[in-house]
C-alpha cells in the first residue's frame, strides 16, 4: 500500500516534469493554473487546516509577492526567479508582525479581519511608486510559461513535502492541539503564540513565492489580478472539499475541482457555473469533512 | 523559606462588578494533598485560572518554587511544573488519546516518537490503554476525566490542580480518584483539589483544606479544624459535618 503510493508519486512527478515538452499551449496553461491552485491550497491548509485559523486574506501575500517581483524585475533587472524569492521573503517579513496582531482574533473575527487586512495590503502595495497604481504594470517579456510552470511545480511539491512533515512533527501536533482548544494547549506547555505565528508565516511564504511566477505568467499585473479574490476563494474551497487539515486534501480537492470545472465548461459553456455550484453544495453536504477523510474512514485509518 | 511549593498571597480579581476573589492567601507544601473547597461560584476555578496563568490577578502574588509566576504565559507555568485539569473536560476531540497526552509529553521529550512512547505509558497507567488510538471525542465522561488526569501527568508536574475532580463520578469512581490522588502525593506530587461536595472524602484524604466562600478565604487548616469551624459550618452546610 505504502509502496504503491510511492510508485504513484514518482510516476506523477515524472509526468508533471515532462509534461511541458509534450503539451500544447492551452494545456500547459491549464496545467499551470491547476498546479498554482493546488499550491495555494496547501499554503492555506497550514494556517486554516492545521492551526484552525480561517484566513480570508492569504491572497495579500500572493499579491505582495507578485508586486515585489514585478518591481524588482522592472527596476533592478534581476533574474525573475531571484525576484520571486524576494517576494517570498517579503511575504514572511509581513506575516510575522501581521500575525502577531491578527492572531489575537479568533473565529469569524480573524477571518473578517484578514479579509480587511488583504484590502489594506493591496492599497498600500499599489501605492508604491512604479506600480502604476490601479492602471497596472508591464513586465519585460522574456521568460516563457515553461519556466513559470517549473517554478510553480517546485513550490507545489515543496509545500506538499512541508505538509507531510508538519503532519508527522511535534510542531504539527502542537498546531492541531491549539486548533482543538487553545487554552488547554497553553496549559499543556504549548507556546501557542509562537506556534500560530510560525504556521501563519509558512502559510504566507507559499503564496509569496507563487506570486512572482504569476506576474511573469500574466506579463502585466494590476491590483485585481495580483490580489485575485477568485484565486483566494478557490484555494479555500479546494481545501475544504478535499479535507481540511489533511495531507492530501488540497491535492485531491484541487485536482477534482479544476478538472470538473474544465469538463463542465467545455460541455455546458452557458450553464457550467450553475452546475458547478450545485455540485459543490451537494458534495459538501454529502461529505462535510471532505473527500479524503471520507475515503480514509471507509478504508480504515491510515495512521495508527 | 519552609518547604512551601506554592505560595498564594493576597490575590484579588474582579469581573465587572463581581469580586471573584478577594485577598486570598494560602500555601501548598511539597507532596501535599490540599483541598480547595467551597460552594459553586466561590471562586475555585478562578483560583486555578490565576495559578495556571490563564488569568492575571488584579493584586497579589503567586510564587512557585520561590519565584513569582504572575504574568508568565500559561505554557511557561506548565513547563515550570504546574499541571491542571478542567472542570468541564476539554479533550482535543479529533486527536487520538495518545496524541492528547503526547502534547504535554513534548515538554520533556525531545522527539515526537519519544513523546508518544511516554504518552502510551501514562495512558496505560490511567487505564485507557485499550482506547489509545481512538479519537478522544469517542470517550465516555469517566474516560475523559481520566484523560484530563493523564494529560496533566504528561507534564511531569510537581503540582497538579484538579478542578472539580469528583464531579460526575460514581461513589466507586470517587474512591478510585481519591486513591489516585493519595498515590500521587506518595510520589511527591502535590495536588490542589477543587471540590464542591463529597465532604467525607475531602476530610479523609486532605492534609490541609482552604474554604472559599464568595471569593473569600474563610478558613484554613487540617480537616479536623475545618470540620469544627463554625464559620465553615454556617457558610457551607448550615449543620455540623459528620464524623470523618
Amino acid at each position: 500500500m505504502k509502496r504503491a503510493g510511492q510508485v504513484i508519486a514518482v510516476v506523477a512527478i515524472a509526468l508533471l516534469i515532462v509534461a511541458p515538452l509534450r503539451l500544447n499551449g492551452y494545456l500547459i496553461n491549464l496545467l499551470y493554473t491547476t498546479v498554482l491552485s493546488v499550491a495555494l491550497a496547501y499554503g492555506w491548509n497550514i494556517i486554516a487546516g492545521y492551526a484552525g485559523y480561517f484566513s480570508f486574506g492569504q491572497i495579500a501575500f500572493f499579491g505582495l509577492g507578485s508586486y515585489v517581483t514585478a518591481l524588482i524585475v522592472v527596476d533592478l533587472h534581476w533574474y525573475w526567479m531571484f525576484a520571486a524569492l524576494a517576494g517570498g521573503i517579503a511575504a514572511c517579513a509581513l506575516a510575522v508582525p501581521l500575525g502577531y496582531v491578527m492572531l489575537r482574533l479568533r473565529g469569524p473575527f480573524f477571518a473578517m479581519g484578514m479579509f480587511g487586512m488583504a484590502q489594506m495590503v493591496r492599497v498600500l502595495v499599489t501605492a508604491i511608486p512604479g506600480t502604476g497604481a490601479g492602471a497596472g504594470l508591464y513586465l519585460p517579456p522574456g521568460s516563457g510559461i515553461t519556466d513559470v510552470y517549473y517554478w510553480t511545480l517546485a513550490i507545489a511539491l515543496g509545500s506538499i513535502a512541508l505538509t507531510i512533515w508538519i503532519d508527522r512533527s511535534a510542531f504539527g501536533l502542537r498546531l492541531q492541539a491549539l486548533r482543538e482548544d487553545e487554552q488547554v494547549a497553553g496549559t499543556l506547555g504549548v507556546d501557542v503564540t509562537r506556534a500560530k505565528i510560525s504556521a501563519f508565516t509558512l502559510s504566507a511564504l507559499i503564496p509569496g513565492l507563487l506570486g512572482g511566477g504569476y506576474a511573469l505568467f500574466l506579463t502585466f499585473i494590476e491590483p485585481d489580478s495580483a490580489f485575485s479574490s477568485r484565486l483566494d476563494l478557490q484555494a479555500i474551497v479546494m481545501t475544504v472539499l478535499g479535507g481540511l487539515g489533511t495531507v492530501w486534501g488540497p491535492l485531491v480537492g484541487g485536482v477534482f475541482m479544476t478538472q470538473v470545472a474544465e469538463v463542465l465548461w467545455a460541455r455546458f459553456p452557458q450553464a457550467y457555473l450553475m452546475i458547478f455550484g450545485g455540485l459543490l453544495v451537494a458534495l459538501l453536504i454529502a461529505l462535510p469533512r471532505g473527500i479524503v477523510p471520507a475515503i480514509s474512514a471507509r478504508f480504515g485509518r491510515r495512521r495508527a | 523559606m519552609s518547604d512551601a511549593l506554592l505560595v498564594v498571597s493576597g490575590v484579588s480579581i474582579a469581573f465587572g462588578g463581581v469580586q471573584a476573589l478577594h485577598d486570598v492567601s494560602f500555601e501548598v507544601r511539597r507532596g501535599e494533598i490540599f483541598s480547595l473547597i467551597g460552594p459553586n461560584g466561590a471562586g475555585k476555578t478562578t483560583m486555578f485560572n490565576v495559578i495556571s496563568g490563564v488569568l492575571r490577578p488584579a493584586t497579589g502574588d503567586v510564587r512557585f518554587l520561590g519565584r513569582s509566576i504572575v504574568g508568565r504565559a500559561p505554557y511557561a507555568i506548565a513547563r515550570d511544573g504546574i499541571a491542571r485539569t478542567y472542570q468541564i473536560v476539554r479533550p482535543f476531540g479529533r486527536l487520538s488519546v495518545i496524541d492528547n497526552v503526547a502534547v504535554g509529553a513534548l515538554v520533556h521529550a525531545r522527539t515526537i516518537e519519544r513523546a508518544r512512547r511516554d504518552a502510551r505509558e501514562i495512558v496505560n497507567f490511567v487505564g485507557l490503554g485499550v482506547h489509545a488510538e481512538k479519537p478522544a471525542a469517542s470517550l465516555t465522561l469517566t474516560q475523559r476525566k481520566r484523560l484530563e488526569v493523564a494529560r496533566a501527568l504528561s507534564l511531569q508536574p510537581k503540582l497538579i490542580l484538579l478542578d472539580e475532580v469528583m464531579a460526575g463520578l460514581t461513589p466507586a469512581e470517587m474512591d478510585g480518584m481519591a486513591e489516585f490522588v493519595t498515590h500521587l502525593s506518595e510520589r511527591g506530587i502535590a495536588a490542589v483539589a477543587g471540590i464542591e461536595h463529597v465532604m467525607r472524602l475531602v476530610m479523609r484524604i486532605s492534609h490541609r483544606i482552604v474554604v472559599l466562600d464568595a471569593g473569600e478565604c474563610i478558613a484554613e487548616g487540617d480537616p479536623k479544624t475545618i470540620a469544627a469551624d463554625p464559620k465553615v459550618i454556617e457558610a457551607y452546610l448550615g449543620a455540623p459535618i459528620g464524623p470523618v
